[in-house]
């Protein structure tokens, strides 16, 4: 594979209160490859967001990165993150009616947004602005209107347009469809696809929406509790996982086949802990049902690269 | 647009005729204007001539009526005192109020807004406890206090400013002024600051907890990630945000510095309206008082007015929404 583009490693995202000091994400490592399109999925809590905003340096008191380094291109973008964000990685958030200011035109916004990044004429950049528009599939002549004149959707929309105006090479989507009807879901996944393959940009999807992740994804990499537990190719992880929490996952997903109306959809029993009181070794292994001795003491390593599973030691040993 | 302007002056000129009212009543019914023209010693026949000729006859509501009439063009009838034209007394007074208001309100806004985001962006330093902590003195000191420690302060012990009084004043013929004068500008200091430090910090906590509260909003949060500067995520995106509360208490404060101008202008013997209003407390001087009355309720009425029509110009949901009530 090529040199990767943005390379986390060992990141650790702390909360201080008072005296005591709890980790929201505790040692994350993971690489993303130009073009590349990865997912982060894992329940609400389990540091997916929170590693999105880690990534932009967005994190505020009393949160703050405790540990790891964050590369772009090879470079540390830990201590600088302002020079990053918008030019080299910019975000999209989650309810597009409150992530545009109400009071101005989209035009002017989108205008401030690439004025910032180019040195260009304000009717250059208000040329640029109706070309990304009409990309994503908004009238340019509605460029003069305000925000609340137009839909969810169209509003996720114009979002997009001003994530992709500083010409990033990547776009953290954090559950960019969440708020949305269904009917509108595919519709904006599928723009935000095609619009980033076209441009080369990378997309790291952040959604608890095993649906979205197989459509989309190129490759998954699932949390729990802050921690990776398994990372691959989406096909292969969604079909054979070799963590029994991406299993559980996997099983727990609502599934529209005749046949399957009358089952009774999987649950995971128990719920994720709380980031002040995470057991002992693995975080996972109060709620699994293959947990042995070892899984209560010791933190399981990343396997072939793979998983976080100690059932991944024995070698031929699998789900 | 036209509907909305035409609406709300409807409902200023309702509100203006209800403190007419009032004013009118207080005219009529706070004791005896005959009595307080003629004294003691006129016949039962001057004092009925009287009552005929003031019209106090009349059935009430054509008295109101004539009142209005009157008011409207500026003849409220002769102060009891010196008997010159109320009008004449309030116009030669107004300029020094309404440039002490304006000066001490251009003054609150300016710094109440500024020190409002400087507080707001820079949470936790120590210049902000610093400004935070000493506003609680701003709010808490009643004016004349305030007034009072000023005098003794820049005055007695530093000698800088002047303690009372405006000063050198230049007629413009319709209007005095003391903008112009060097005097004239070191009188206006100290009443400017006594008049204005409470509306400052009111609208220097309010600025600060608006623009908290807008900090946290999603369209911040994308600005900041899509690598806008600060200079353009505070000013650009979070503070026009935050102008119609603060415009709405700061529109309010205006009519309440017009109003209460009164205690400042005692202090520092400020020859304005609220001097004026005092005296003729002291001496029930009625068509004064009705007069000061119905200047106020004009003062707040506009002010709130041009509030209220403010709103459309910055907010486009609110433009378009009445716009859809009308059609």
């Amino acid at each position: 594979m090529d040199e990767p583009l943005l390379e986390i490693k060992d990141l650790s995202v702390s909360l201080k209160k008072r005296n005591t000091i709890s980790v929201a994400v505790d040692c994350l490592s993971l690489n993303l490859y130009p073009s590349e399109i990865l997912g982060l999925v894992g329940e609400s809590g389990a540091g997916k967001s929170m590693t999105g905003s880690a990534i932009l340096g967005l994190i505020e008191s009393p949160l703050y990165i405790s540990a790891g380094t964050i590369t772009l291109h090879g470079q540390s973008i830990v201590e600088a993150p302002e020079h990053i964000r918008g030019s080299k990685i910019s975000m999209i958030f989650q309810d597009p009616l409150v992530s545009l200011n109400p009071l101005k035109t989209i035009g002017e916004q989108l205008v401030k947004t690439i004025k910032t990044h180019f040195n260009i004429s304000k009717a250059e950049a208000l040329e640029r602005g109706k070309r990304l528009l009409s990309d994503v599939g908004i009238d340019p002549e509605r460029i003069d209107a305000y925000p609340h004149t137009f839909s969810g959707g169209m509003r996720q929309r114009v979002v997009i347009a001003l994530a992709l105006a500083p010409d990033p090479d990547l776009i953290i989507a954090d559950e960019p469809t969440t708020a949305l009807d269904v009917s509108v879901q595919a519709q904006i996944l599928n723009l935000l696809k095609r619009l980033c393959i076209e441009r080369g940009t990378s997309i790291i999807l952040i959604t608890h929406d095993m649906g979205v992740i197989s459509e989309t994804t190129d490759r998954v990499a699932v949390l729990y509790s802050g921690r990776l537990v398994e990372i691959g190719e989406t096909s292969d992880v969604l079909q054979h996982p070799k963590h029994p929490y991406t299993a559980g996952l996997v099983a727990s997903t609502p599934n529209i086949d005749p046949h399957s109306f009358h089952k009774k959809l999987f649950q995971i029993p128990g719920t994720m802990p709380d980031i002040n009181d995470v057991p002992n070794g693995c975080a996972f292994h109060p709620r699994c049902e293959h947990a042995s001795n070892i899984c209560q003491t010791q933190k399981p390593p990343l396997f072939n690269a793979r998983a976080s599973c100690w059932l991944l030691e024995t070698p031929g040993e699998t789900l | 647009m036209i509907f909305i302007i035409l609406n709300r002056f409807f409902q200023a000129v309702l509100v203006l005729l209800f403190v007419a009212l009032i004013s009118f009543l207080i005219f009529r019914f706070v004791g005896n204007p005959v009595e307080s023209l003629m004294g003691q010693e006129a016949t039962l026949a001057q004092r009925a001539a009287l009552e005929e000729a003031l019209g106090l006859n009349n059935p009430i509501y054509i008295q109101y009526f004539d009142f209005l009439w009157k008011a409207v063009r500026f003849d409220f009838g002769n102060s009891y005192r010196g008997a010159l034209p109320v009008a004449e007394l309030i116009a030669s007074r107004l300029p020094a109020t309404l440039e002490l208001a304006l000066t001490s309100a251009v003054f609150a806004v300016i710094f109440g807004v500024f020190m409002g985001i400087y507080t707001a962006i820079n949470r936790g330093s120590v210049i902000t406890n610093f400004i935070l902590s000493s506003s609680l003195i701003g709010v808490s000191l009643p004016t004349f206090l305030i007034g009072v420690l000023l005098i003794w302060l820049f005055s007695v012990e530093l000698n800088w400013l002047p303690s009372f009084g405006r000063g050198e004043v230049v007629d413009l013929g319709w209007w005095t002024t003391g903008f112009l004068s060097e005097s004239g500008l070191k009188s206006l200091v100290l009443p400017a600051i006594t008049l204005g430090l409470y509306q400052m910090t009111l609208i220097m906590r309010l600025t600060r907890s608006e623009m908290l509260e807008v900090l946290r909003q999603d369209y911040i949060r994308l600005a900041r990630a899509l690598g806008l500067t600060s200079k353009a995520v505070y000013f650009f995106h979070a503070l026009p945000n935050i102008l119609i509360p603060v415009i709405t208490i700061g529109g309010l404060q205006l009519g309440s510095v017009i109003a209460f101008a009164i205690i400042t202008e005692t202090v520092f013997q400020w020859p304005g309206v609220g001097l004026l209003f005092i005296n003729a407390v002291y001496f029930v001087d009625i068509p004064v008082m009705s007069a000061y009355l119905l200047l106020v309720g004009f003062a707040f009425v506009l002010i709130n007015l041009i509030v209220d029509l403010s709103y459309f110009f910055i907010d486009p949901r609110l433009r378009d929404s009445e716009l859809k009530d009308k059609a």
